[in-house]
């Protein structure tokens, strides 16, 4: 951290951009992200059928010719469905790690900058990281009632903790730096030097963090859809249509066989991308696993 | 010394205080009325009445939750709603095949993990060593419930080799357990085995550089010993706190896994209290699982203290 | 061992072998019961879950059941009840000689507690309260149920087996129950919730004479052991059953017909027809009160297509715009004319502007406990939308689901399902105070001269009748027939397809 000069200039992120671009990991994953992407925003223009276009009579019908990927129980098309799905796996997954981020970065930086509020906020960080994640993930959503935006309020707090121990940890130490100090004694606020030479600092740990919370929550939903106790059933997204396909294995393989292979495709070049991100970001993460 | 042991304990305590707290704010948000849900579809709004005061439930939640605390020193979790007993025995009796899982998982994972990585940090770079690296990335990226869907319709349906769920009838023996046992704990092994895979990499190759291991090969030791009498014993103590870690994690994977397979473990529990507005049963579950591992972590601190007199107190 | 001793062991042996195919039923062996999960209680009064009455009607017997041809026939009581010429006074001789599982024997008394408890804690009991004036023993083997005003199902209702008028011992009348003590020839051994229900022979069963007739004869017990398994999830009771873990697997989706063909590990039992889906209106408050309104939910349905896509093939549904299917009695057409499988967007559309529909969602409430309820509720929410209705699709689980339902204010649709009832009365619909409260002129004008008519030829057709206003008033609406699939292992033999499968008469071949 203290190696990250307090202001990397251009030729410094080109240079971060074109050791990351060296990875031939790096360069699959984000390749594949793109794709998968790709399909899920250009979804409407891709899709050949609406991905609710109930057609009873052409139910089960195994992929290729009008079909790319089969048809479901009700005859919907499973790939625009695939596709259309990962609007919404995506989405869950973005919005987690932004409610994560907002939520962990408060906690982090109160507990890094005031004294006083350190030992509380450690503590609660301590207890959240003491329930398994699912588990955690089922009560929130219990309590709150299932649907979209309470599975991704749960999975917020669920890995919040995680990067608010990691901003506290790094907050702790930026703030002893010469140049944060310096800036205290020039009479700067607190609030701004949060801001200005803190945040700045942790952007990297954050995005590398935020690209494991992204691909973690995405299982997550996945695994709560499952359960019957995440998203509700009718929206489609890469977990319920495994729900939903289950009662058909061993007869109508590709209901479940499609979202499968579309949620272990972006999991894992999202963890290539975010692996390749730590390694040339902040080698000293490696161990933080 | 004693000062440093008996901040940790204190901080401990402190933890486990906000935990009960996390989950009585948590099961009490939720909504449904535990009463009606009790007293099932044809109770009148009398019979409801009668039973929330009974439970204490029309009392300010202060006082709710000071009752809580006190049932909670008894070592009381309250009586479980739909199974007719009190949760604590719900939960042992639920405890056994969720041990056995996230032992045999552990194990299936080290056994895959550990030679693959000792081998991947040995020839670091080979073609293997990244074959390695990304099977273990792909075996994160897997949803364990998928692949646990895959080995049901391959191992059990397929070619009939283990039973498809559930954990063996009133007399089975422990073979039969067993039986019942494989293929979760192979499903949730796989999955796991990456975490543990990587970190030993890792931790080889940090000491695969150093001077000793330099020393022994200099002295023409022969390579597998180098490897595995000096490096890997170095490398050990990490790589056994990542193991006990992950057997921290597998309780997650466990719950939906047990789902799957129909294991009646604790995580199944869980599932189906959640399903069945079983209130009193997912509080307890979840305090004692949590409480588990906070009193894990702190082992793992004094266990620290004992192993490496390096640490700082 | 003595030579005469030896030697009439040989012949009884010989004898044995001789009567080989008569005698096939081996005595003993385990049968593995795969359910569709765990029954939230073991006391069938206070439950109308079939998966209750499952289990239970092998430990808790009642005074009735019910023959193979949906006839009642006498179980603990001695023959069917001598009712006075009014109607009003019901006789019931009692077996001798039947004791309970705590080997106490079962008198009057029992009989008089346990019908008194029936009324008090069953809702089919309860429902009857308001026309039982009383109940009391005469003797030891005589119970006498006195009646306000002549209600012809009274003998159907003690015979069900859900809400289930059992017969315990007076002294275990406890509410919640503390035990299944019962007469039946299997008690319970141990429950594992989640795991196993065990239940053992009963070895002081006093089984009735003759042969098997039904639910009701000679109740054989060759099994020693019953174990039923909860297993939740539909799929992976088909894999149980190809993988030949479990001996009988209950409520499979039909779909899966297929797959257990021509397998060896097991064999599918189709059950035709089993029952019926169907849409229950809320007619006591909001959008569906308007009668209009509910018209124009049911000209929207297309059923054939809610049938398809829950049941798949032609095989496994029927579309039947009657309530009864013709293989029973109760089969008739009256009113069905127009009122079913019409899937006509525009005529329901002219519906809602005649009801002045604004546009208020459609509140339907549904729950994945059975597959085919949500399957039929989502293809009915794109039929409704097409015909102007904003639809409110409320997917909750089961136990939610009869929570709100008891509530008029927060829905308008809930989705269940019923098997075919041996007597209509016991359409849990039909009551007034059944969640739907369906209470006109009409309906009470026909359904009490249909339940105080004692000549059955006269209640076949006044059940046309009932079966007409309904079609009228649409209170709630019959999707059509489905059957139901199990599946069983070739070993297992004696189990007659059964919408509440039994295994007493069941045996295992060696």
């Amino acid at each position: 951290m203290a190696a990250s000069a307090p202001t990397a200039g251009n030729s410094e992120r080109v240079r971060l951009l074109g050791l990351l671009l060296k990875r031939r990991t790096v360069v699959v994953g984000l390749v594949v992200l793109g794709l998968i992407a790709a399909l899920a925003i250009l979804a409407p223009l891709i899709a050949p059928y609406a991905p609710n276009k109930l057609s009873v009579v052409n139910r089960l019908k195994p992929p290729g010719g009008t079909w790319l990927f089969g048809t479901d129980e009700f005859g919907r098309d499973v790939f625009s469905r695939t596709i259309y799905a990962g609007r919404l796996s995506l989405l869950v997954g973005g919005a987690v790690v932004v409610m994560a981020a907002v939520l962990g970065v408060t906690l982090g930086l109160c507990a890094g900058f005031f004294r006083r509020l350190d030992t509380p906020i450690a503590r609660i960080i301590d207890a959240m990281m003491a329930f398994p994640d699912i588990l955690l993930a089922i009560a929130l959503v219990a309590a709150l009632g299932p649907s979209l935006v309470t599975v991704i309020v749960a999975l917020g707090i669920v890995y919040a903790p995680r990067l608010a121990r990691i901003v506290r940890a790094s907050t702790l130490v930026i703030r002893e730096l010469p140049y944060v100090e310096a800036a205290r004694a020039l009479g700067v606020s607190t609030p701004r030097i949060m801001t200005r030479h803190v945040l700045r600092n942790l952007v990297s740990p954050i995005l590398v963090q935020g690209t494991f919370i992204f691909a973690y929550a995405m299982l997550a939903e996945a695994g709560l859809s499952f359960l019957g106790l995440g998203v509700s059933p009718e929206v489609p997204t890469w977990g319920t249509m495994i729900a939903a396909g289950r009662q058909y294995i061993g007869q109508a393989d590709w209901m479940t066989l499609f979202p499968g292979v579309a949620i272990v495709l972006s999991v894992l070049s999202l963890q290539m991308v975010g692996d390749g991100l730590r390694d040339v970001l902040d080698p000293r993460l490696r161990k933080d696993l | 010394m004693a000062r440093y042991i008996l901040q940790r304990f204190l901080g401990m305590l402190a933890v486990m205080f906000v935990v009960v707290t996390i989950v009585f704010v948590i099961v009490r948000v939720a909504p449904g009325d535990p009463a009606a849900v009790m007293l099932g579809p044809d109770a009148t709004a009398q019979d409801v009445a009668t039973l929330r005061a009974r439970l204490g439930l029309d009392q300010p939640l202060v006082v709710q939750y000071v009752y809580f605390l006190g049932q909670l020193l008894q070592g009381d979790l309250g009586q479980s709603i739909f199974l007719d007993r009190p949760v604590t025995t719900a939960l042992a009796e639920r405890a056994e095949p969720t041990f056995f899982l996230t032992l045999f998982s552990i194990l299936i994972a080290s056994l895959i993990a550990l030679p693959i990585g000792i081998y991947a940090a040995y020839r670091r770079g080979s073609l293997f060593d990244q074959a390695a690296t990304t099977a273990a990335m792909l075996a994160a990226s897997i949803p364990s419930f998928w692949l646990g869907l895959i080995f049901i319709q391959f191992f059990a349906v397929r070619f009939g080799l283990f039973p498809v769920s559930g954990y063996g009838g009133p007399d089975a023996g422990f073979l039969v357990r067993l039986q019942h046992l494989a293929l979760p704990a192979l499903a949730l092994g796989v999955v796991s085995s990456a975490l543990i895979l990587r970190f030993t990499r890792a931790s080889m190759l940090d000491v695969l550089g150093d001077d000793y291991v330099r020393t022994a090969r200099s002295k023409g030791m022969g390579e597998f010993r180098v490897v595995m009498r000096h490096a890997f014993k170095n490398a050990l103590i990490p790589i056994l706190t990542v193991i006990g870690l992950t057997a921290a994690l597998l309780v997650s994977g466990a719950v939906i896994t047990e789902t799957v397979f129909g294991l009646p473990g604790v995580g199944n529990l869980v599932v189906s209290a959640v399903l069945r507005r079983d209130y009193p049963v997912i509080q307890g579950a979840l305090l004692v699982i949590a409480a588990l591992y906070v009193l894990i972590n702190f082992a793992i601190d004094m266990l620290y203290l004992v192993v490496d007199p390096r640490v700082r107190y | 061992m003595s030579p005469l001793k030896c030697a009439l062991l040989v012949g009884a042996g010989l004898a044995a072998l001789a009567a080989g195919p008569a005698l096939a039923q081996q005595k003993g062996g385990v049968v593995n019961v795969a359910t569709v999960g765990e029954p939230p209680t073991l006391d069938p009064m206070v439950s109308t879950a079939d998966l209750v009455g499952i289990i239970t009607q092998h430990v808790l017997e009642t005074l009735y059941t019910f023959d193979k041809n949906w006839k009642v026939t006498p179980l603990l009581a001695e023959k069917l009840p001598e009712i006075s010429p009014d109607g009003k006074v019901y006789t019931i001789r009692l077996r001798t000689g039947v004791t309970f599982h705590d080997g106490s024997d079962m008198t009057a008394e029992d009989v008089v507690a346990s019908l008194k408890r029936w009324t008090q804690v069953a809702s089919r009991g309860k429902q009857t309260a308001g026309n039982i004036a009383a109940i009391e023993a005469v003797d030891p083997a005589t119970v006498r149920i006195t009646l306000v005003a002549p209600y012809a199902p009274l003998t159907a209702l003690l015979a069900f087996n859900n809400s289930a008028a059992v017969i315990l011992p007076a002294e275990k009348q406890d509410n919640p129950m503390k035990e299944p003590v019962g007469t039946g020839p299997y008690k319970l051994k141990e429950r594992k919730p989640d795991q196993y229900i065990q239940l053992v022979r009963f070895d002081g069963y006093k089984s009735l004479p003759g042969e098997p007739d039904g639910y009701g004869g000679a109740r054989k017990q060759y099994l020693d052991e019953i174990r039923f398994v909860p297993v939740p999830d539909a799929n992976t009771r088909i894999e149980g059953a190809l993988s030949g873990q479990y001996d009988y697997v209950d409520a499979l989706p039909v779909e899966a017909f297929d797959r257990l063909k021509g397998q060896k590990a097991t064999e599918p039992v189709l059950l035709k027809p089993f029952g019926w889906p169907v849409f229950v209106m809320n007619t006591k408050q909001g959008l569906t009160e308007s009668r209009d309104v509910r018209l124009a939910v049911r000209s929207a349905l297309n059923m054939e297509d809610m049938l398809a896509a829950a049941f798949g093939n032609k095989e496994f549904f029927a579309l039947d715009a009657a309530m009864y299917p013709k293989s029973y009695v109760w089969s008739t057409d009256k009113g069905t004319e127009g009122a079913y499988n019409v899937g006509d967007p525009e005529k329901a559309a002219a519906l809602l502007k005649k009801a002045s529909y604004d546009g208020k969602p459609l509140r339907i409430l549904t729950s994945r406990q059975y597959e085919f309820h949500y399957k039929m509720a989502q293809v009915a929410a794109e039929y409704l939308k097409a015909a102007g209705f904003k639809v409110d699709l409320q997917v909750v689980d089961w136990a939610t689901l009869t929570q709100r339902r008891a509530d008029p204010a927060l829905w308008d649709i809930y989705i269940t399902h019923s098997p075919f009832l041996p007597e209509p009365a016991l359409i849990g619909m039909l009551s007034t105070s059944a969640p739907g409260w369906w209470d006109t002129p009409q309906r009470r004008a026909v359904v009490d001269a249909f339940n105080s008519e004692a000549d059955p030829k006269k209640r076949e057709a006044l059940w046309g009748e009932v079966q007409r206003v309904i079609a009228a008033d649409v209170p709630f609406i019959k999707i059509g027939d489905f059957n139901a699939l199990s599946a069983k292992a070739p070993k297992l033999e004696g189990v007659v397809p059964a919408p509440w499968p039994y295994f007493w008469n069941a045996s295992l071949k060696k």
